[in-house]
């Protein structure tokens, strides 16, 4: 794609519902946003609008999905207006009858948070004690009931050594996609990162190790979102967007109705009760910033800027305040 | 041999580029660098220019002849070179999985 060629509405939505949840992660993006929820009435006619701006698909997450008590309601209607449905889940609330209703009430893919094929590790980060074992039963609920499974990884301290066994697991689980995930410092992910972040260079070996694993498993596919990867030599190609998808490819919605670039980059551009989507992601002056941003520090010289366009946005903002600044996962050195 | 798109592939025309588009052809500008639809799968995207946006809308059962014949209607170019870019740009969709083809 030209990089200024721009789709007249986002492809994709991720639609936190609620910000309630039934777990204690230690990255937790969305546990310091205020609670304030859309009345059902206010979110079906939010869904209408998003659905009529062109709009494909919208990916429901929070919080905790399942522990908003209209979920299958707003599935439903999201789904008879034309959206193609999916949701991130920890999997914990996912029993036979309710995988069911899933599928009945149109969600064609989930995706289910699991960060280590150890349960241990995954108990102890996301601090309840036999979710391992409730996201793996949700899996299977899942695929029984005819629903596309995912499994979304957070890459951290804690499991980043360990893509191979990981992989295994999730070919084992039978899921269609492992979906790795860099870890961002925003919300409590900011607070913890030093126990939790990697340096650039653990970053550099991940990823290194992540890439061969994609290109021997034939499997599953394993999903990199992250744009640093392209200093590596992959993502390139003309389908896929460069940078960060952010701004580009979709938006993220709050509980509360506002709008930002991506869930872990907390500038409100709009709100979706009140404002035109299309005339924000075509008229916004963040969007335009995000989708154009000028190289500095390191960046300026840098042979790679033109394939990672300076890397996770959500990153440089979080730790450094600018947008433009280089992404500090970068591993490459001043030229 | 009947083509059909892939049921998970999600897609829409872009109305303004695909103006765009047409505009250059009237002019006989070059068009094929303009993208008029955009296919998303998987987390990944596609954009297909004129010509691919319009055998794509036509990947609904219908074979690559009956496409070409409606498609020479709107293309100012030989049936010779039409059939053989729209069997390329269909093998190209093939190998990506986003077609499927049924006898």
């Amino acid at each position: 794609m030209k990089t200024d060629w721009l789709p007249a509405a986002p492809l994709t939505i991720n639609w936190a519902v609620t910000n309630k949840c039934n777990f204690k992660c230690g990255h937790c993006y969305s546990r310091a946003d205020p609670f304030d929820e859309l009345d059902p009435d206010v979110l079906h006619t939010c869904i209408e609008r998003v659905a009529r701006s062109g709009i494909l698909s919208v990916n429901f997450g929070g919080g905790e999905p399942l522990l908003r008590k209209d979920l299958m309601d707003l599935a439903a209607h999201a789904s008879q207006e034309g959206l193609r449905v999916s949701m991130n889940s920890n999997g914990y609330l996912i029993d036979t009858d309710n995988a069911r209703e899933l599928k009945k009430n149109g969600f064609s893919k989930i995706g289910i948070s699991i960060d280590s094929h150890k349960p241990e590790v995954h108990d102890s980060f996301r601090g309840v004690r036999g979710s391992h074992e409730r996201a793996v039963k949700a899996i299977y609920y899942l695929n029984e009931a005819g629903i596309e499974t995912s499994i979304s990884s957070v890459i951290c301290k804690i499991n980043h050594n360990d893509i191979d066994p990981l992989t295994d697991f999730a070919v084992h689980m039978r899921v269609k996609q492992l979906n790795v995930h860099n870890f961002k410092c925003s919300g409590l992910g900011y607070s913890n990162k030093d126990e939790l972040d990697l340096t650039s260079d653990e970053w550099r070996q991940f990823y290194i190790r992540a890439l061969e694993a994609k290109q021997k498993t034939k499997d599953i596919d394993i999903s990199l979102d992250d744009p640093i990867i392209a200093l590596l030599g992959a993502g390139k190609g003309d389908s896929m967007v460069k940078g960060s998808v952010c701004g580009k490819l979709s938006l993220n919605i709050k509980t509360n109705g506002d709008i930002t670039p991506c869930g872990f980059i907390p500038i409100v551009i709009g709100n979706i009760v009140r404002d035109d989507l299309k005339d924000l992601w075509k008229n916004s002056p963040v969007l335009e910033k995000m989708r154009n941003k000028i190289p500095t520090g390191k960046c300026v010289q840098c042979s790679k800027f033109d394939d990672c366009l300076g890397g996770c946005t959500a990153r440089a903002i979080a730790l450094t305040g600018d947008m433009n600044n280089p992404d500090p996962h970068c591993w490459r050195n001043e030229d | 041999m009947k083509i059909f798109r892939n049921p998970d592939v999600m897609w829409r025309e872009e109305d303004e580029y695909k103006k765009q588009a047409l505009d250059a052809l009237e002019k006989d500008d070059e068009a094929a660098d303009i993208g008029t639809s955009i296919l998303y799968y998987d987390g990944r995207m596609l954009t297909l220019n004129i010509l691919g946006t319009e055998v794509w809308k036509r990947c609904d059962g219908r074979t690559l002849d009956e496409m070409v014949s409606e498609l020479i209607e709107v293309f100012d170019v030989s049936p010779q070179v039409l059939l053989k870019d729209a069997a390329a740009f269909l093998d190209e969709m093939k190998e990506k999985g986003l077609i499927s083809c049924e006898d």
